[in-house]
């Protein structure tokens, strides 16, 4: 297993450095320029230019590129090209809160997700299999900025329980919880859609298996047969879903932090794309790449776990 | 059922949590806009930015507090000023006992010079043109400053009140901090600076050896953020105090509705105006022109934008700048627009290009004035770009007609050359924002500099905005002011007509009271 | 990467299997005639199609021309659903939309899926290096959260509908690549694939006519779901930074919209978001029902 890991960090190289070199080029391809962000409207083309130049963008792309490189390997991120900060500070800065708030919403998604697709398969096409689909579906089908003005209007202004600006500063484990509880649930509701759908599906594959249905005939109680045997078979795809979506879900965290006020990758990224802050979206790139290869890494090992018939070579 | 959970855990929650209590004292500030861009008042320009820099900064000279207009100029950082009968020599008595935030020691008249000089370069400053005529800056003793020019200025004591390049820094400080200045700024102000977090807030407490003395508020909390919605709900919540609105009439009447709010509209104002490429066809035609600005329908766009907020323009700059003159302009005439057109060779209407910004409040105006074009067979076609993308396209040329607000130093001067001198025409090196190419009041906006004498530079001023709209360099649609609403806990000790750094005046008078 | 992997999963006879390939068809039609919910999901998405392609006939009024005298109104008689914040009317601009935002969200789904499954069949079935370097590929783009490279593109290509839809398009193809791909690692072992083999199939005859019916329940299931997605990143493409130019109405993008003035109106993001609603609902119900149909295991259950 430990071969297999490495193994998986070896290729995990390789995709970095794919996505980096992607990354330098899409973002000096896109309209749009750092030292006009940084001058602000009122600045003349020549400040601009003089700008550029201390800035390195008047070089030749390739030059820039193997100047990056270079960097890079070094483990030299580079500054912020808008605020002079250190890339990887910034990045580590908000990096807590935003796999706090995935976290939970992807705990809250699944405890939430998982019950209620059991419930819908075992009553396929029955009332509670449609409450399900509607419910779900309905957390799909507004946008995290809509569904969470709704939340902040019921549960912080009518209700007044939680905070309109959920800035994560509080450092009490209260206080935390508090500014957590509605990004958390807004951003839970998509998890839960999916993880509802797909769970019903594969309860629904399972159930119809002979195993369960010997089962059932030999008199073991139903809840028994789902809980412990199909549920077993079903976890497969349900932490496919989960590992495909907990990379989607850090990314989309965007909406939910703006809506919230809450810092995070997913604020940080807009900010540095919508400043064309070059070096910022590099770095930041690089971060979710990691993000990415260890969930997938994760998710391949928690198959071992749920099925030891699966074998890592 | 998605949301049971949130109740039952919010139910316990709400038994373990109290409000977290706040200091009384601290001012929340919410402003629109993701984050600080620079602080260091050279380079500050983006409104939240500069936001800020009102209340850390002191210039030798300073409109009145709570007031916008040039002409109520009164000591700052001086405490009395001198001019040689030429106009040419200025001298200024600097004040005893200011101090340098954060322990930099007392500021001297070499600070002030240090900061001049700072702001009329062009490697520190975004300003640096506006300090052209700056000969020499000089201290003879560490309480007098001189300044001597090349030529009279419009407004010289303009150029010196704490606004763009007249903020005075402390030499040492921004020696000391490096480029770190921009995020850690030090002045002389009522307000000092203690912690920005990125994307979140910056953190403010009362200078306490302030010259005028220790200000009654003792943190400002400057909050951004980016939804509107968001940030008017935590107003509503009392988690701000003080907040800068959208640029409509529905939210200045939502907000006016909520308990002990305040609700007023900020000067300077801004103008919107659209300028149309007078270089490319069709719009070379002076007809075509006129059509345009005949299709568009002033006091609807007001209507729209709602009258609280706005006003419709009456010249090519802003009311109430030193030198503005209401102007005839084009009334509201389709059938004249019509028949311009025809004249023109294109009976059958034209297609207009335009690079267009997201953002809503100015993509929506463009919708209206999209849907009154259509009316007259003018199709204004939008490409739709994020806003840093149209910030760089029109500045490349790349649009026929281009929708632009801007507020100013109210001095007819600075808006004029930046928008209707050739000198800024855009693509040139020394472009600004000329994206008419207008050329037509070159003579006047240039005489008016060095005319001394000021009814001689209005006249000059009020040529140059009747030339600019004769020609349709641009059509000017509305003006509009800052939609600010605070809870009446705050108080200030002058009446509020604005502020040149466009957020409320927050010194040492103002309080926030329980 | 996961090639790595082998999932062994329990055995149901490939005789049924290769019943159920080539008697899709027919399942389909026994779908609608036994599967109330697939008959459900099929009339609603019908009648969707069927305003959205009358909405010239059916809306009462223009849907782009404005009325500034009644603008942000709740419905009434003369607006049914109201009007938004030009004064248009939102039930026209729902009946045009309809047009746009089914083909933003059928198309690029389409596309994503029909992409993604060929890459992920591809990749799994073939497995060794071509399986790594594919998925090596599928990773560099899951790297990039999928509204900011769904930005990056729209800000490089520029806001039209079809670029729209193609970066909708591009940031769904992985997620479905690895959705097709896991089961195909699995199957590719068992006895009817190698049987297959062993009589001389081809490969691709074996991918689509073998392998494809086997995982196509799960993917159907999936693209149902991302329907709404599909839907909802156009409005979040606009909530960050670009939709589709004005006036064009689209749903995402009146959502948007209708959010900007979400506390003068609220009515002006819900009716919007419940069509989006009802037509993921539809394609739902149309999705399960299609992969109850074809399931091998659940066709003979009552």
């Amino acid at each position: 297993m430990t071969a297999f890991i490495i193994k998986r960090l070896g290729f995990a190289v390789v995709t970095l450095f794919a996505v980096l070199s992607l990354v330098f080029f899409i973002v000096r391809i896109l309209p749009g320029d750092p030292a006009m962000v940084i001058l602000g409207d009122q600045a003349s083309a020549a400040s601009i230019a003089a700008l550029r130049q201390k800035l390195g963008l008047d070089q030749p792309l390739l030059v820039q590129y193997l100047n990056f490189l270079v960097g890079a390997i070094r483990g030299d991120w580079g500054v912020s090209m808008v605020s002079g900060r250190p890339v990887i500070g910034e990045v580590l800065s908000v990096l807590p809160s935003t796999i706090e708030l995935t976290l939970v919403s992807l705990f809250l998604g699944v405890i939430l997700g998982v019950p209620a697709g059991v419930w819908a398969a075992v009553n396929r096409n029955r009332i509670p299999d449609v409450v399900t689909r509607i419910v779900s579906l309905l957390g799909l089908s507004a946008p995290a900025f809509v569904s969470g003005i709704v939340l902040l209007l019921i549960f912080a202004i009518a209700l007044q329980w939680f905070p309109v600006i959920s800035s994560g500063q509080d450092t009490s484990f209260s206080g935390r919880l508090r500014d957590l509880a509605l990004p958390a649930v807004n951003l839970a509701l998509i998890m839960a859609a999916y993880v509802t759908r797909v769970t019903r599906s594969a309860m629904l594959e399972v159930l119809g298996q002979d195993y369960v249905r010997t089962a059932r005939a030999k008199g073991v109680p139903a809840g028994v047969v789902i809980w412990r045997h199909a549920m077993r078979n079903c976890l497969i795809p349900v932490i496919t879903v989960i590992g495909l979506y907990l990379g989607i879900l850090i990314g989309n965290s965007v909406l939910t932090e703006i809506v919230f006020n809450r810092p995070g990758l997913g604020k940080l990224i807009v900010g540095a794309l919508t400043q064309r802050d070059y070096t910022m979206l590099q770095g930041m790139i690089v971060i979710y790449t990691l993000i990415v290869v260890l969930v997938n890494l994760i998710t391949d090992l928690a198959y071992g776990l749920v099925d030891p018939r699966v074998q890592y070579r | 059922m998605t949301l049971k959970p949130a109740i039952l855990s919010s139910l316990v929650l709400g038994t373990l949590l109290s409000a977290t209590a706040l200091n009384a004292q601290t001012l929340r500030v919410a402003v629109p806009g993701s984050d600080m861009g620079t602080l260091d008042p050279y380079r500050a320009s983006a409104t939240l930015d500069i936001n800020v820099v009102n209340w850390l900064f002191n210039g030798l000279v300073r409109i009145k507090p709570g007031q916008i207009s040039p002409e109520m100029i009164e000591p700052d950082l001086a405490e009395s000023w001198t001019t040689s009968s030429d106009g040419k020599t200025w001298t200024f008595k600097l004040r005893d006992g200011v101090q340098c935030q954060g322990g930099y020691g007392a500021l001297t008249a070499d600070d002030v010079v240090y900061s001049l000089k700072r702001a009329a370069n062009k490697d520190t400053s975004s300003f640096y043109a506006e300090y052209a005529a700056f000969d020499t800056i000089t201290a003879s003793d560490p309480k007098t400053v001189t300044i001597t020019l090349k030529e009279t200025v419009p407004s010289m004591l303009g150029l010196l009140v704490p606004y763009h390049g007249g903020n005075i820094v402390c030499q040492k400080a921004v020696e000391a901090l490096g480029a770190e200045f921009a995020r850690k700024p030090i002045g002389t102000g009522p307000f000092e600076f203690v912690e920005y977090r990125p994307q979140q807030y910056v953190k403010l407490k009362a200078n306490e050896a302030y010259f005028r003395g220790a200000p009654k508020i003792k943190e400002i909390l400057f909050r951004y953020i980016q939804s509107d919605s968001s940030r008017d709900l935590a107003f509503q919540s009392g988690e701000i105090d003080l907040i800068n609105g959208r640029f409509e009439d529905s939210w200045v009447k939502r907000m006016a509705q909520i308990p002990n709010t305040k609700v007023d509209i900020l000067g300077p104002l801004e103008i919107h105006n659209i300028h149309l490429n007078m270089t490319q066809k069709p719009l070379d035609d002076l007809r075509v022109r006129q059509a345009i600005a005949h299709a568009i329908d002033r006091d609807a766009i007001v209507k729209f934008r709602g009258t609280s907020i706005s006003k419709a323009a009456e010249s090519v700059i802003p009311g109430g700048y030193l030198g503005f003159a209401p102007i005839p302009l084009l009334k509201y005439d389709p059938a004249a627009a019509k028949k311009l057109l025809a004249e023109a060779g294109y009976p059958n209407g034209i297609t207009i290009k335009s690079i267009q910004t997201t953002l809503p409040a100015m993509l929506t105006t463009m919708q209206v004035v999209q849907s009154q074009l259509r009316a007259v067979g003018v199709n204004l076609e939008f490409t739709l770009v994020d806003h840093p993308t149209f910030h760089s396209q029109i500045r490349q040329d790349l649009s026929q007609l281009v929708y632009y607000g801007a507020a100013r130093f109210p001095v007819a001067d600075t808006f004029l050359t930046q928008f209707f001198d050739s000198t800024s025409i855009v693509g040139k090196p020394s472009a600004v924002t000329n994206f008419s190419h207008c050329d037509v009041a070159d003579d006047e906006i240039k005489s008016a500099r060095t005319a001394g004498d000021i009814e001689k530079q209005k006249a000059l001023w009020v040529d140059a905005q009747k030339k600019i709209a004769d020609k349709v360099c641009a059509i000017p649609l509305y003006e509009m002011g800052q939609p600010w609403a605070w809870t009446q806990k705050l108080v200030f000790d002058y009446p509020v007509k604005g502020s040149l750094n466009l957020s409320p005046p927050i010194d040492e008078t103002t309080q926030l009271r329980n | 990467m996961k090639s790595d992997l082998s999932i062994p999963t329990k055995a149901s006879p490939p005789s049924e299997l290769r019943a159920v390939s080539s008697l899709a068809w027919r399942a389909f039609v026994q779908a609608f005639r036994t599967n109330a919910t697939a008959a459900v999901g099929a009339v609603l998405f019908m009648i969707i199609v069927v305003l959205a392609v009358a909405a010239p006939w059916i809306a009462p009024y223009d849907p782009i021309s404005q009325d500034m005298i009644v603008r942000m109104e709740g419905p009434s008689m003369a607006h049914w659903l109201g009007t938004d914040y030009f004064g248009r009317d939102t039930l026209s601009r729902l009946l045009y939309g309809a047009r746009y935002s089914l083909v933003i969200g059928l198309l690029s789904i389409v596309i994503a899926v029909a992409v993604g499954t060929v890459i992920g069949l591809t990749a799994g079935y073939f497995g060794g290096r071509l399986d790594i370097v594919i998925m090596q590929v599928m990773d560099v783009v899951l790297a990039f959260p999928a509204l900011i490279l769904g930005l990056i593109l729209v800000a490089m290509l520029g806001p039209t509908m079809m670029n729209i839809v193609f970066a909708i398009a591009f940031t769904a193809i992985p997620p479905f690549a690895r959705i097709a791909r896991a089961p195909v690692i699995a199957l590719r072992e068992r006895e009817f694939v190698q049987a297959g083999k062993a009589l001389g199939f081809s490969n691709l005859r074996i991918m689509f006519r073998h392998l494809l019916p086997n995982i196509l329940p799960d993917i159907l299931v999936m693209a149902s779901l991302w329907m709404a997605t599909a839907v909802r990143t156009e409005a979040s493409l606009a909530f960050i930074g670009l939709g589709i130019a004005p006036p064009t109405p689209t749903w995402g993008g009146m959502v948007r919209e209708g959010f900007e003035n979400i506390l003068d109106n609220p009515s002006l993001a819900i009716f919007p978001s419940l069509a989006v609603l009802i037509l993921v609902l539809a394609l739902n119900l149309l999705g399960d029902g299609l992969r109850d149909a074809i399931d091998p295991k659940l066709r003979t259950e009552p």
